[in-house]
Formats: C-alpha cells, structure tokens, sequence
C-alpha cells in the first residue's frame, strides 16, 4: 500500500506547493497616503497600478499633520470594506527609504513583498531624479536582467549539470534516504514487538538461532524497502520527465517548472546512494530490534524508539543544513566519516562535491565496523529479550544480557 | 529392543540473577512413555523445558536428547513443542502459518501443506484454512497450535500446560490425540500443575517445587510409596478386637474409628494384606475392605505442602 501512497505523496507534495505559490495573493487594495508633498506618491500609485501588479491603488494627498488622524479614520476601514491597507508616504521615504504598511495583509509574504519592491524601485528612481538622472534611463538600467549560470564542477571538469539541480539532487537523496531508514527501522521495530507479544517466538526459537531470526527479519524489511525505493525512483523519475504534461492537467503555470533541468545521475551516485543506504538501513534496523527486544507492548517500544530517533534525527537535519551552507566544511565532512550519520551524509556529499576516495573507502569502512559491532551487541540483548516478559529492563541489566554466554 | 532413554537431565542447574529456578536436577525420560513434569506455578518447569530445547543454556549439568548432547536446535525435527506462552502471527493464513513453522522444522512445502489441510481437517478446522489467524476463536488458534506441534511428526513431544484455556470439548479431543500419539510409539512430556489431568494421562511422574525435584518415578510407585497406606474397613462385627488393632500404634498411625466403619493411615512399611490377616483372624466380619490409592493431588499436596502456597510469576 505504502508503495502506491509513496509515489502520489511525493506528486502532491511537489504540485500542490507550487499551486499555492502561482495563484497567491489575490488583488491587494490599498490606499495609498502621501505626505511627501513632492507628488510621490502618485508615481507609487501609478505603478501599482498597473496591470501586472495586483494591486489597486487609489491616491490620498494629505499635509503631514493630517497624516495621523488619516491613518486612524482609515485603519478602521480597514477589513470591513474591500480596503486591505494604507501605504504611508512622507518625505523621510524618498530621503531615509523609511515607509510604513498598515494593513490586515500584513503577514502575506508575496504581497509585502510586491510592494516593497514597487517602494525600492520607485524610491530608486526618484532619488536618482533629484542628482539628475533621467527616468527613462533608470528604467532601462533596472530592466537588465543579471542570469548567473551555475555549473558544476565535478573531477577537475566542468559538468552538464547546474548548480541548482546538484543540489536539489542531494537534497532529494538526502530526504529519500532519511525517510526510508526511519520509515523500515521501525517497521522492523513493530516486527519484533508482535513476535514478542504474541509469544510465537518461543516456538521459533525452539528452532532458530535468535541471531538468525533477528538477520532474517532485517533483511526482510531491508528487502521490500529497495523494493519500494526502487518503484518510487521510477515514479519520482516519471514525475520530473513529464512534469510539464502533469502542470497543464492542474492548470498550474507550466512555465514555473521549464527552467528545472533534469539533474544528471551518473551511476557513481547510484552506488553510493544504495551502499549507504543498505548499510546505513542495517545500522539502525539492529538498534530498533534491540530495542524493541526489550520492551513489552507496542506503547512501550514507540516510547523506547524515541531516543534513538533523536540520535538518528538530529545528525541528519544538521548534516543537510550544513550541506546547504558549507559542502566543503570541516562539520560537514566530519558528519559523512561518522557513522551514526554518514549513511545519510555522505551521498549527498558525494553529489555535491568531489569526495576523495580515500575519505569515501574510510567511511564505508567505519561505518561497516560500526555495524558489525552494534549488530553484535544487537544480537545479544534481542537473544535475551524476546523471551523476557515483565517491568524493563534497566541499562545495568541490558548490560548483564550483552555479557551473558 | 531396550527401552531407550530419549531425554536426560543430569545435575542441571539455572540461575537468574540471584534467584535459583532449577537446581541440580536429574531426569529421565524413556522412549514411549508420557512423563508428567508436575509442580505449581513458579517450580521451574518451563526452565527445564526450555534447557531441554536449548531455548536457554543450563548453568551446570548435562542435557541429553535422543542419547547425545546435541543441542535442542540440532534434533529439532525429532521434537515438538508446545509452550505455555504460546502465538501465533496474527494476520497470516492458518494453513501458510503452519507450513512455515513445518518448514523451520525442515519440512518440505508441499509434504507440510497436504498435512496442515490433513490436520486441520480432523480438528474440524477445514474451512477455515485460508483465513487469517485473527479471524479465528481463541480455541480454535490453540488447535492450530497444537497442530503446528505435531506437523513434522516428531519423535518427542513437550506440552507446557497444554489444556491451559480450552474449552472441556477440546480438552478432550486433544486428550484424545496425546493418548492416540503415545500409543504409536511417540513420547510425550506432559507439564502441567493440574493434577487430575497427570494422574489420568501419565505413567511416569516427576515432581518438583522451588526448582528441586520431590520425588519421580513411575506412578504406580509413587502412589505406593506415598499413599498406600489408607485403608477403609467396614464390619458387620467383632469391631471391639479390630478396635485393639486400630489402636496399636505400632500398625495403624492413624484412625477415624466409627464403630462399623473405619478410615485407617497404616504405619509405613506396613502391608495391608497384615491387616487384613489380623482382622480375620480376629473374629471379625469383614464386608468392606479397601486400599484406598491417594489422588496424585494429595500426594503433592502433602510433599510439596506449603511451598506450593509461595508461587512467585515464572519467566
């Protein structure tokens, strides 16, 4: 079921957001109030008020001493009518940049936005009006468009690929990766959990060795997890080719997406991405099976994940913020060696930067000692605990099962 | 052919933290017989048990299954076992479930569903072989349980309360197979603290309490040894020189004397036939006389007497 819901998931959660940002902000209405006594506000108004801006505005010339009482009588006005706000213009705007909003839109993003800039631009001018500049060449000045073109480079060469779509490569992988350990480390974790509780594993262990119980479920759950994996990669690549086709149907604007380029994924990343993501699986499916030895009902086992959740959590979180900020960074490079987050780190470090091979070999290699240690311990404590039934045990007793023969 | 020894226990002990669940324990089980493990709550049968499958290891002592010291896991296909605490996966298939447990135990799949669909069939469970375990009655699923234990065939059987929760008809339909397996040969260890149950199904008998054995033995012998001993005696008359009898302390330990009817508790040692020899000779009349056997109940009751009363929960 997952693996349907996965695909339509992601489709919403890429197509909806842009929806909502395309068709945000309906008209604004404002009433644009000048105390500038220079006829400011009428070139404010004239731009607002043009047809690509959504925005009304009608013109209000008041002395400055007025300005206040204005201000007031119209605040009131304010949500009762069609009135969204009151742009306030005084002479300190075109001389300090300093201007002031009222309005219940206060809190809209896109519209503050809008006319913030209608503001810079007209302040812009006007200041370069007053030393002489002709309008017209302002306008023409601010019309030029700067399109810096990123391009990554990836082995001492220059890559097809911009700087935008490497990123949002790492960071697809990032999520990807989060979210399917999580997700199957607890799948894992609710396994164990109903053995225990249903007691059928005192039969199973009459014959199996509980190692071979605990290695047969993870590699289970680790199983269907590429599975899945391996159909939502062919959904999500689905998704991006034919992303134009999907906008139209949603009656999104097409155009948002045209400049996306459709990042390379050489095989390389391939490899890297399920190396880390099997071994990293394995790390945390032991941890949740250990932990889940010890507890006795489903309650006790979700309230018992918790820290480990945590311990998996945060190091991802911190590694994409540094991921974001600083790829080359000593945080960052130290969160892909270190196991409990290179599983998660390291591939989209990969992607985003050159990674030495000698520091991709060490992680690897730490991370595969990691595992063999933790599924040792792992091994002995669900040995013990799935036949313990009774109050939980503490650390001092978990420490007694991993030294019992 | 001799009888063969298939489980033996030689001095095992087991220890958790602190609190001793077996000690030193021998036991002895030969091929064919059904062995009652018997004891309350908290004596330490569910640890023997699960030494013997190798479920836990023993502190000190030797198991031995089938004559070696293999370990339970290795001879699993030879033994089937039912434990106390006992489940099944709630949303699979009843008969997928029991070929999967069949399959742990190294039988091949289509050999382990013709059985499953032969078994569930005789327990009257046969149209309902596709449904998932949830969808079944709580005796039901204890069918499919026991079912799961005998699948593979094996040569040794290990019930841990087996009769825990059923209902009286099915109680008796599997009474009906245990006592059917034991006479194909099979060997059945029985555990249970329910003794009328024991006391009809078993042949041989281990007691234990506090994780020490009381007594064992076949269950002819136990009783002798530990019950033979009352009488009941009816005269028609001459009760007055059978009351000189009843009063000589040397013989009769104990007596409930109600004139023309009498309960005796002889001395140990003694043989009732004496008894029965000196009342005749004694003139008297006799109409009733009686070996009363005791229960298997009451022998527990009076060896393992207030220490059954202290039951702490098993592991």
């Amino acid at each position: 079921m997952a693996t349907v819901m996965g695909p339509l998931l992601m489709a919403g959660m890429v197509l909806l957001p842009m929806l909502v940002v395309t068709n945000a902000g309906g008209e604004q209405n404002i009433v644009v109030v000048d105390a500038s006594g220079s006829h400011f506000g009428e070139r404010i108004s004239q731009t607002l008020n043009e047809p690509i801006v959504p925005v009304t505005a009608a013109l209000l010339e008041v002395a400055v001493a007025d300005l206040n009482a204005v201000a007031d009588s119209l605040a009131r006005v304010v949500g009762e009518t069609d009135l969204d706000g009151i742009l306030l213009l005084t002479s300190e705007t075109v001389n300090d940049g300093v201007g002031e909003y009222r309005g219940s839109n206060a809190a809209s993003q896109t519209d503050m936005e809008i006319l913030q800039r209608v503001l810079r631009e007209a302040v812009l001018t006007e200041r370069l009006r007053m030393v002489g500049v002709d309008p017209a060449l302002v306008a023409e000045a601010q019309g030029s468009r700067v399109n810096l073109h990123t391009v990554t480079i990836r082995g001492g060469e220059a890559t097809e690929q911009s700087g935008g779509a490497t990123f949002a490569l790492a960071y697809v992988m990032w999520f990807l990766l989060y979210m399917a350990i999580l997700l199957y480390g607890v799948q894992v974790l609710g396994a164990v959990v109903e053995e225990k509780t249903t007691r059928i594993v005192e039969v199973l262990v009459s014959s199996l060795r509980p190692f071979e119980l605990l290695a047969g479920k993870v590699l289970g759950v680790g199983a269907v997890g590429l599975f899945q994996l391996l159909i939502w990669a062919v959904a999500a690549r689905l998704l991006l080719t034919q992303r134009e086709q999907l906008m139209e149907w949603v009656g999104a604007d097409a155009s948002v997406t045209a400049g996306l380029t459709l990042p390379e994924i050489a095989v390389s990343t391939i490899v890297v991405f399920l190396v880390y993501f099997v071994l990293g699986f394995l790390l945390y499916a032991a941890i949740f099976a250990a932990v889940a030895a010890t507890s006795n009902s489903e309650a006790e086992a979700r309230q018992a994940q918790a820290p480990v959740t945590m311990l998996y959590a945060i190091p991802a979180v911190v590694s994409v913020m540094a991921m974001m900020t600083e790829p080359d960074g000593a945080l960052f490079v130290a969160l892909t060696m270190i196991p409990l987050s290179s599983p998660i780190a390291m591939p989209g470090r990969w992607v985003v930067s050159d990674v030495p091979p000698v520091e991709l070999l060490g992680s690897v290699i730490l991370l595969v000692a990691a595992l063999a240690l933790v599924t040792w311990v792992a091994g002995r404590i669900f040995r013990v605990g799935i036949l313990m039934h009774g109050k939980r045990p503490n650390v001092k007793e978990v420490w007694r099962w991993i030294r019992a023969a | 052919m001799t009888s063969e020894v298939v489980v033996c226990l030689d001095k095992v002990s087991k220890r958790f933290s602190g609190h001793t669940a077996v000690n030193a324990l021998d036991l002895v089980i030969s091929r064919g017989s059904i062995y009652g493990l018997l004891g309350p709550n908290g004596a330490g049968k569910t640890t023997t048990i699960r030494m013997l499958m190798n479920i836990i290891g023993p502190d000190s002592g030797r198991v031995e299954l089938f004559g070696s010291t293999q370990s339970g896991r290795a001879v699993t296909h030879r033994v089937g076992y039912l434990p106390e605490e006992r489940g099944l996966y709630k949303k699979m298939k009843v008969v997928e479930l029991l070929i999967f447990l069949a399959q742990i135990k190294g039988v091949e799949h289509a050999v382990a569903k013709a059985k499953a669909l032969e078994w569930l069939d005789r327990l009257g469970l046969g149209d309902w072989s596709l449904k998932k375990v949830d969808d079944l009655s709580k005796g039901m699923q204890q069918k499919v349980q026991f079912i799961s234990t005998l699948l593979h065939d094996p040569e040794l059987v290990i019930l841990d309360e087996p009769f825990a929760g059923l209902d009286p008809v099915n109680t008796q339909v599997m009474k009906d197979i245990v006592v059917e397996l034991s006479r194909a040969g099979k060997t059945i260890l029985f555990s249970t603290h329910i003794m009328e149950q024991a006391e009809k199904l078993c042949d041989s008998v281990c007691i234990i309490a506090r994780g020490e054995k009381v007594v064992d033995g076949t269950l002819a012998d136990v009783k002798r040894e530990h019950g033979g001993r009352h009488l009941v005696v009816a005269l028609e008359s001459g009760s007055q020189s059978a009351a000189s009898l009843f009063d000589d302390r040397r013989v009769v330990a104990k007596a409930d004397d109600y004139g023309q009817y009498a309960e005796l508790e002889l001395v140990k040692g003694i043989d009732p036939q004496e008894i029965l020899a000196e009342l005749v000779k004694s003139g008297a009349r006799i109409t009733r006389f009686e070996i009363a056997e005791p229960t298997l109940n009451k022998i527990f009751i009076d060896l393992v007497g207030s220490r059954a009363a202290v039951a702490p929960t098993s592991v």
